[in-house]
């Protein structure tokens, strides 16, 4: 797989799919650990997909921050990227030593999933969870260009899948969702699985819900690109955001919906470029910050991970970046 | 393909643009003024999008056989007293070029994205003539000594206080760092007057051409092109063989799409040319060059672009009108303009440099700088599908063939 020509950022993540199934290389226990206590069963015919995203979300801010750093001194990203590999080799494996400094923390860092878990709950249906035995989506392989590694990846991930049963999948992060959706379909042969998004789910079912927000608040909704453009959806989280009472939902004039700008941390990219991912990340913030909200609502684990950053850089003092799944959570407790 | 990548130096490039403040000011400018105009044009003209559809069909039909095209194209025109010639390589275009301005001629030029591709103006100055770049734009990057940053506005990333400077310094003329724009376009019109009348040599590309007719259609707003194209007493004209239609009919509906999505609602002018200056008032008799070019000649450019209309994905890119508007819609572009790119710019920028320069080192740092993110593709008359080509072309890049 090692024309020369693939950036070594995305090498790197390439490798950890390969050999551990997850973007980071950490082992699968502890990227489940955020469904303890849910009592998520396996073996059900309608599971809930976690993805690497949200699961390692605290992980990927801390290399990310890393990253920026190195890629900003004179070394520059392709070094330290590349160096993983060999720290690898040699027993010493970075993201090891993140997962361990972060697991202090508990799993606090994928509150959106357990949200969205809580929300699926409340509207009646109860989800499997696969735990350590979900496969990873291999994304990240085909937007490298390593299509033939994604597309044994999505085989076995299919084989996976059916060997617990699985016949729909409820995805969230949009990335794994679009894979699920669009592309295993090109690569698994008589592919039969349901894919739908947790935001169709829900938006299908918010009728029956009494929906209150803690606090007044102006709300603006940021589109990630796999949701709004590759998976079309745009009303959704838009028919959500309208249903809760006490929030006002304010837009950007033009880049909205279709046009709503990327985040800056699309298909590896931040990778490739963390420190002009940084840039787009903050440039995407001030467009959001213009509308005059209080919280910056998105859905997509890369997405929050820039946007927070952004603000943070932008110093939008008390704009809160937060999770479509969050603030639904947070709406349904009141 | 090589196996070695030139990405770190290319990176660099990358980020030195993007932390370029005065960079980001022009930009910032020209994005706001692109997309208010973008959406005015296609509110007045409503009927646009649906044309543009009618647009993709015609582009469908004709790049696979561009060619033929390119041949019948070339009949008429010499059925019009003009000069037609086909180029498979960059090389033998610029040896036609070349071999017709010869030494020691001014020459003025018409903007043209092919010209840029080839390396023309360079080509004719090592060949011991004077060359104007006499659309605005390319002016002010030819006296910069940039290259352009945009297909349709090569000084996108030079803000008006730049050009000021430069002014101030190669034209005299009063201009100084206040100036206002207004008083720089009246500089560069008085600079450049007289070297229309002098030139020996007008060139230019085309937006469009109907093969059937051999009629070039040029879309351009400054009417340097008007001057280029019929003052001097001989007019070369360099297309990409990707520009050709069947029909006169056809290549009016493409110019429209392009000049809408280009931001204008109509421009100040479209040149529809199609052979030399003739008239026939003395007893009938037709003569040529009476006040515009005697001499007509033009050269349809493969250099590659028949083997990219042979594969399946990535042949979309040559539906490109080069109207520009997914530029103004890229978040990498909108940091970095065109060195984000190669002789074209952005994501499809990678695909030319892939395929029709073969350039794979370059086509992978421009492949990687996508983000995939799609908004080029929602922006794009003729639905140009830039994400699935980009990842299409990594995967040519990253697993050959």
């Amino acid at each position: 797989m090692d024309s020369g020509l693939v950036p070594p950022g995305l090498t790197y993540l390439a490798d950890n799919i390969i050999s551990r199934q997850n973007i980071l290389g950490v082992t699968r226990e502890q990227s489940a650990r955020w469904a303890e206590g849910l009592g998520l069963p396996k073996g059900v015919e309608t599971v809930f997909f976690a993805g690497c995203g949200y699961q390692y979300s605290a992980q990927l801010e801390v290399l990310m921050s890393l990253a920026r750093g190195i890629d900003k001194s004179v070394i520059g990203a392709e070094l330290p990227m590349r160096f993983a590999r060999f720290q690898k080799k040699l027993g010493l494996n970075l993201p090891e030593i993140y997962s361990r400094v972060l697991a202090r923390g508990g799993g606090s860092e994928a509150k959106p999933l357990a949200a969205a878990v809580r929300v699926l709950r409340r509207l009646g249906i109860e989800p499997g969870y696969l735990a350590e035995d979900e496969p990873c989506c291999g994304a990240p392989l085909y937007h490298a260009g390593l299509q033939t590694r994604f597309a044994e990846n999505a085989r076995r991930a299919y084989g996976t899948l059916k060997s617990f049963g699985v016949k729909r999948v409820i995805g969230i992060v949009p990335y794994c969702t679009n894979a699920l959706y669009h592309l295993f379909p090109r690569y698994v042969a008589d592919y039969d699985l349901e894919v739908k998004h947790f935001l169709e789910v829900v938006a299908g079912k918010i009728g029956s819900l009494q929906l209150r927000f803690p606090r007044k608040v102006r709300v603006t909704y940021h589109d990630p690109c796999q949701l709004v453009r590759f998976l079309k959806i745009v009303d959704e989280p838009r028919r959500i955001l309208r249903a809760i009472e006490n929030i006002e939902l304010v837009e950007p004039d033009w880049t909205r919906a279709e046009w709503a700008t990327c985040c800056g941390g699309g298909g590896g990219f931040e990778a490739v470029f963390p420190e002009l991912s940084q840039v787009l990340g903050s440039n995407r913030a001030a467009e959001l910050l213009e509308t005059g909200a209080d919280i910056i609502v998105t859905h997509c684990p890369g997405c929050v991970m820039q946007l927070k950053e952004g603000v943070r850089e932008l110093k939008g003092e008390g704009v809160e970046v937060l999770d479509l799944a969050q603030v639904l959570d947070m709406a349904m407790v009141t | 393909m090589k196996k070695t990548s030139d990405f770190k130096s290319y990176k660099k490039e990358i980020m030195e643009a993007a932390r370029d403040d005065r960079l980001r000011l022009a930009l910032t400018r020209a994005i706001k003024s692109f997309r208010a105009n973008v959406k005015n044009a296609l509110e007045k003209f409503p009927h646009t999008v649906d044309l543009a559809q009618e647009v993709v069909r015609i582009k469908e039909k004709s790049i696979p056989q561009m060619e033929e095209l390119a041949r019948r194209a070339v009949a008429a025109i010499e059925e019009n007293n003009g000069r037609g010639y086909i180029a498979g390589t960059a090389e033998e275009a610029l040896k036609i070029i070349a071999d017709l301005v010869g030494t020691g001629k001014v020459v003025v030029k018409g903007k043209t994205m092919t010209g840029e591709e080839i390396g023309l103006r360079e080509h004719l100055e090592a060949k011991g003539n004077e060359v104007y770049e006499t659309d605005l734009g390319e002016f002010i990057i030819q006296k910069m000594g940039s290259r352009p940053m945009h297909i349709t506005s090569p000084a996108i990333h030079v803000p008006r206080e730049d050009v000021a400077r430069l002014f101030s310094k190669v034209l005299g003329q009063g201009i100084t760092e206040e100036s206002g724009i207004t008083e720089m376009v009246a500089a560069a019109r008085e600079y450049l007057r007289d070297k229309f009348f002098q030139a020996d040599i007008g060139i230019s590309g085309a937006n469009v051409v109907a093969a059937e007719t051999g009629t070039l259609f040029i879309i351009e707003n400054e009417g340097n092109v008007r001057l280029s194209t019929s003052v001097p007493p001989v007019h070369i004209a360099l297309v990409g063989m990707e520009k050709l239609v069947p029909t006169i009919s056809d290549a009016f509906k493409v110019a429209e799409v392009t000049w809408r999505y280009a931001n204008y609602t109509i421009p100040s002018y479209v040149s529809l040319i199609s052979g030399p200056s003739k008239t026939g008032d003395i007893e009938k008799v037709t003569t040529y060059g009476a006040h515009g070019p005697k001499e007509f000649h033009v050269i349809f450019l493969d250099g590659g672009r028949t083997r990219l209309a042979k594969h399946p994905r990535l042949m979309e890119a040559l539906y490109c009108l080069r109207c520009g508007a997914c530029l103004y819609e890229c978040p990498v572009f909108g940091v970095t303009a065109g060195h984000f790119g190669d002789k074209y710019f952005a994501g499809i920028g990678a695909v030319w440099a892939a395929i029709v320069n073969e350039d794979p080192e370059k086509a992978a740092s421009i492949a990687y700088t996508c983000l995939t993110c799609g908004r080029c593709k929602q922006r794009c008359p003729v639905d140009i599908d830039i994400p699935e080509m980009i990842i299409e072309l990594r995967k040519l890049l990253a697993e050959g063939e």
